[in-house]
């Protein structure tokens, strides 16, 4: 095994997804090859429609490829069966949506402790943790605050430290400014850097944004569901 | 347990929280099932109550007896109990008689009055003279000593404001006498039998009061415990032709099937408000499942495995289940109150004499109630969790919230629902299993499964032929509705399932109690016929096992002249268990001025060979129960004589102990042994008089000569008391089918506000795109106009397909009878729209809701 195959934490082959719409077949991505090592900052840009969250769908074990063949920390996406995959989203990813995807009836705290609780973990263990994340998101008076009862940056950093709590290895944000201001936008892209920069995540953002342009370790293209640019 | 207290947790953060933020919606649910567990449990716990009674006081009264000695119909000769007791295997042997009489003042309540040997019974029942009553345990040996004793049960006594050393005048068929209270019994055993309400007597006493001297009603045996079946056949070889040898069960047993009978058919209809609150719990678990699908892939993305989303929809139909049947408990007992009188009143009008003072509650029922309640609500729950736990965690990245996709096309849920309506047919023809109607239960249950899955499928096709003439008609909100219905899936078809279900009972019942009563109103006109009917005192309590006496029916020949005398005889037997009566009338006089209602067998040829005395009728009743038909003979023991006679032909019958079997008279006399009279019915020859009056006449003219030492009715109030009785016995099931059709009308109203709260960014980009306020109220009242009207139209035509297997399937299997199908078309023409209305009214509060937060701010929202 080569330092490189050992870095790699994402690796696709001809990985394609398709879907039946009636009787005609709608692509999601085709035939994309990537490689991406441990610790890297990825941007994934491209207009609606052009695959990006089809793409992280998959690599976030929320969906199966219809083709090809995919890796993502020494998980054989293709061939999880559904309990594999749940574990696999339990340990290995935390994803931020654009929409924060809040649950409405559990506050803060609670939101960010759920990852854990699913994975077995009991509350008593997980709520310090979860405390310290939401300390160094700077929410954390607004713990017990419902999501409807919290501003969208703060939001969107609950969202941040769930997807955190469970320290998984990669972090995958679906277009996570895009419900934002631009300050609120800025302060959760600098988040996602110092993931990445600090803690040495590998973070995906998939984004219209130019906000994270500078910060990018590498930048892909997406179009009609095939990378045009990776560098 | 860290894995149930995690889910625990996530229970009470995903789904309570929930609840408690649409508190309202959950509320509803919650009293539609809890009315259902309510009217459920009270009704299984009246009439097991009544069993109870019954059950408890038949055993009380039979004791330790292990065997007794009876003749059907008539009286045991008591110098029997000499040989008996000279048998070895005779451990004891106790006569005894019993009777219902009552204090010689008016509207006094009849009570039980037992007559046996104080000293022969002591080994076969418990009963103990109370020490606190002043006799100091001696008062029993004044039932000895001296003539015309008797001590009281308590709860009789305190009802009588009576004491020991009080006195009493009892009337009874043939006297009246003043009795001495010697005591009063202790509250246990004996003492507990009819609820208290009994006396007790010694045998000699009784007997000179009643007349019937050297004959007892019955002689309970307790045999040693080495006696074999050959000792008893031995023992069974002295006994007298007619006289029987039987367990002390038979009695008790053919009393409990009947009330078990009445159980089973009251607790299926009470079930039926129980299925429709399903339904409830149906709608709202399916409706938080696709309400919040969003969720539930946040939910999954997040690390919650399929299996977490089912449990969580499982457990939420548990949770209300669990309280639906808690708060069931305090709904239970107000209801209960109102039905343990009600039912027990019918079972004694109907079946058997029953006294019910309280409530048990038995452990089993309780459980019972529980089981069924929390069962049938995860049972509802888990279709909706099925479909849960299989929303995809990718949804999780989608913006937009599709809602729940039906899985099965209408089409193939209505192939279902006509496979299970289809199956109707061979179910409906099986015969009963154990006496009970299952498959006609089972038939009824796919009949109502059946509409409901064919509910979605008439949706789309009605909704799409209306589309295009409510469009013309009525506008673009009729039109907007009709699409919506149209392909709203399976969601708003639960709703209607809920309402063909209420509807179908209600139409059905209407037409199987008119039916009834206009069948038992003609049987009661045809046959029940005489200006006055005349038995000995307490003669109907009693079951006429007294004579009319004989000063009473010397003195009847004095209206000869201007009246006919139709005298009659009623035996009440058994047959295998199965009671019925024996009634020996004057088939010469009785076809004069009346008839039979004929079911089978040719009229014209029958009349005059019953009049022969050449054979019997049978109820329709009897033929089911016991399966003799025309042709078959009818063998019986009654009284002395061994009775074999060819059943003729089969008639209506609405008598509801047991069958009926009818003989002339004269002609049993003649070929049998002499019978006494029972009772007598009076026709007036002059038909023309104003037969009130005359009837009015005769009667004072019989009180005055006679006193009141016969009871007296009037053909007219008879025929009114039966159908009085009838109307009374149907009472409890108007309330129960009010229920329902209350909880369905809840249906309605839940299902149309979650469509509306569900449907608000829908709504509210209709109002952003230009219409009114008015246009979109008006389609919302259109939706449930819809689902009002296709509801009821299915309910109507499954309602009339389960009043047919009501009349022909069930009710044969039940108790044997069927009646004329007949339609009460002013009931339903009237209830019909006004059960339209009272839905259409229970979709107000979702047309109010439509616009409860301003547009604006909703179009904003995620």
């Amino acid at each position: 095994m080569t330092d490189e195959s050992s870095r790699t934490v994402i690796s696709a082959k001809g990985l394609t997804r398709t879907y039946q719409l009636g009787d005609s077949e709608v692509i999601g991505i085709s035939q994309i090859d990537l490689d991406i090592a441990a610790g890297e900052l990825v941007v994934l840009k491209g207009n609606s429609g052009s695959g990006k969250s089809t793409l992280l769908s998959l690599l976030a074990g929320l969906d199966r490829p219809t083709g090809g063949e995919l890796m993502v920390a020494r998980h054989d996406l293709n061939h999880a069966s559904d309990i594999q995959l749940t574990q696999f989203r339990r340990q290995v990813v935390g994803m931020v949506f654009q929409s924060f995807n809040l649950l409405p009836t559990l506050n803060a705290l609670e939101n960010v402790c759920l990852p854990a609780l699913l994975a077995g973990k009991s509350l008593v263990e997980t709520r310090p943790k979860a405390m310290e994340l939401l300390r160094w998101l700077e929410i954390e008076d607004r713990l017990h605050h419902l999501p409807a009862q919290l501003s969208g940056g703060e939001m969107q950093r609950t969202a941040i430290a769930r997807a955190l709590i469970n320290d998984p290895a990669i972090i995958l944000a679906d277009e996570p400014t895009g419900n934002l201001d631009s300050r609120n936008g800025q302060i959760v892209m600098d988040l996602l850097a110092e993931l990445n920069r600090k803690w040495n995540r590998t973070v995906l953002i998939a984004t219209h944004s130019t906000l994270a342009d500078q910060m990018a370790s590498v930048r892909m293209g997406l179009k009609d569901g095939m990378i045009t640019s990776f560098a | 347990m860290k894995m149930l207290l995690f889910f625990l947790r996530l229970f009470i953060w995903f789904s309570l929280r929930n609840m408690r933020r649409h508190m309202g919606r959950a509320a509803t649910v919650l009293f539609g099932i809890a009315l259902g567990a309510a009217v459920f449990t009270s009704v299984r716990l009246s009439v097991n109550a009544s069993l109870d009674s019954f059950s408890k006081s038949m055993d009380l009264i039979a004791g330790q007896a292990d065997h007794v000695l009876t003749r059907p119909g008539g009286y045991v000769p008591e110098n029997l109990m000499a040989t008996l007791l000279n048998q070895e295997i005779m451990q004891s042997a106790s006569p005894v008689m019993s009777t219902y009489t009552r204090v010689s003042q008016a509207d006094a309540e009849p009570f039980l009055l037992i007559g046996f040997d104080p000293i022969l019974d002591r080994p076969m029942r418990q009963w103990r003279v109370d020490d606190q009553s002043g006799q100091q345990g001696a008062a029993w040996l004044d039932l000895l000593k001296e003539p015309y004793t008797l001590i009281l049960g308590k709860p009789l006594a305190h009802q009588l404001k009576l004491a020991p050393g009080d006195s009493l005048i009892l009337e009874h068929a043939r006297q009246k006498v003043r009795f001495k209270i010697s005591g009063m019994l202790e509250p246990n055993g004996l003492a507990l039998a009819e609820s208290g309400r009994i006396a007790i007597t010694d045998i000699a006493t009784f007997q000179e009061f009643t007349g019937l001297f050297g004959k007892v009603d019955r002689i309970d045996l307790k045999l040693v415990s080495s006696a074999t079946s050959k000792d008893l056949a031995a023992v069974e070889q002295l006994l007298p032709e007619g006289i029987q040898l039987n367990p002390p069960t038979a009695t008790r047993e053919s009393g409990q099937m009947m009330i078990r009978a009445y159980q089973l058919n009251l607790s299926i209809l009470s079930f039926a408000s129980l299925f429709v609150g399903m339904f409830l719990v149906y709608s709202l678990v399916a409706l938080n499942a696709a309400s919040r699908r969003h969720e539930l892939a946040v939910l999954r993305a997040t690390g919650a495995s399929a299996y977490h989303i089912f449990f969580i929809f499982l457990a939420e139909g548990a949770f209300l289940g669990i309280v639906g049947w808690l708060v069931a408990i305090p709904l239970g007992h107000i209801l209960i109150k109102y039905l343990l009188h009600g039912v027990s009143q019918t079972i004694s009008t109907l079946f058997v004499r029953v006294q019910v003072d309280a409530l048990s509650l038995s452990v089993y029922e309780i459980v019972f109630s529980f089981f069924v309640t929390v069962g049938i609500s995860v049972l509802a729950a888990y279709q909706p969790a099925r479909e849960a736990m299989q929303v995809p965690p990718k949804e999780a990245l989608e913006i937009s919230q599709l809602g729940m996709q039906a899985r099965i096309s209408p089409r193939q849920l209505a192939f279902g629902g006509l496979g299970c309506i289809l199956l109707v047919v061979p179910l409906s023809k099986l015969p009963a299993i154990l006496g009970m109607p299952l498959p006609g239960y089972l038939a009824i249950f796919l009949l109502f499964v059946g509409f409901a899955l064919l509910a979605p499928w008439a949706l789309v096709k009605i909704s799409h032929i209306l589309s295009s003439i409510l469009l013309k008609r009525f506008g673009i909100p009729a039109y907007l509705a009709g699409r919506y219905v149209r392909d709203s899936g399976t969601r708003t078809a639960v709703s209607v399932g809920a309402l063909i279900t209420a509807v179908a009972l209600f139409t059905a019942l209407v037409i199987m109690i008119f039916s009834f009563r206009q069948t038992v109103a003609y049987w009661t006109y045809e046959t029940i016929k005489g200006d006055l009917f005349l038995t000995s005192k307490m003669g109907q309590i009693n079951r006429f096992r007294y004579p009319v006496p004989q000063p009473v029916i010397d003195h009847l020949q004095n209206y000869r002249s201007q009246v006919d005398l139709l005298p009659n005889r009623q035996f009440f037997l058994t047959y295998d268990k199965f009671p019925y009566v024996f009634e020996l009338m004057d088939m010469q006089g009785y076809m004069q001025y009346a008839s039979f209602f004929w079911l089978k067998g040719d009229p014209d040829k029958i009349r005059p060979m019953l009049k022969g005395g050449e054979g019997v009728v049978v109820s329709e009743v009897f033929s089911n129960r016991t399966g003799l038909s025309v042709g078959d003979f009818f063998e019986a023991q009654i009284e002395e004589s061994y009775v074999k006679l060819q059943i003729l032909g089969i008639v209506r019958d609405y008598r509801t102990q047991g069958g009926a079997v009818f003989y002339s008279l004269p002609h049993f006399n003649k070929r049998y042994h002499p019978v006494y009279w029972g009772g007598l019915r009076f026709f007036f020859k002059d038909r023309s008089q104003d037969l009130d009056a005359a009837v009015a006449r005769l009667r004072t003219d019989i009180i005055d000569r006679l006193g009141d030492r016969v009871d007296m009715y009037s053909g007219k109030g008879l025929r009114g008391a039966v159908l009085r009785i009838f109307d009374e016995t149907f009472a409890v099931t108007t309330v129960l089918l009010l229920i329902a059709l209350l909880i369905a009308g809840l249906g309605i109203a839940t299902t149309l506000s979650v469509l509306v709260l569900q449907r608000s960014r829908q709504l509210n980009t209709l109002f952003a795109l230009g219409a009114s306020f008015r246009q979109i109220r008006s389609m919302i009242f259109w939706e449930a106009a819809f689902l009002v009207v296709i509801g009821e139209l299915a309910g109507v035509i499954c309602g009339f397909i389960l009043s047919y297997l009501l009349i022909y399937v069930v009710n044969r299997q039940s108790f044997g009878w069927t009646f004329i199908y007949a339609v009460d078309w002013d009931a339903l023409l009237l209830s019909i729209p006004l059960i339209i209305i009272t839905a259409l009214a229970a979709a107000l509060p979702a047309v109010k809701m439509v616009f409860r937060r301003p547009p604006a701010t909703l179009l904003r929202e995620r």
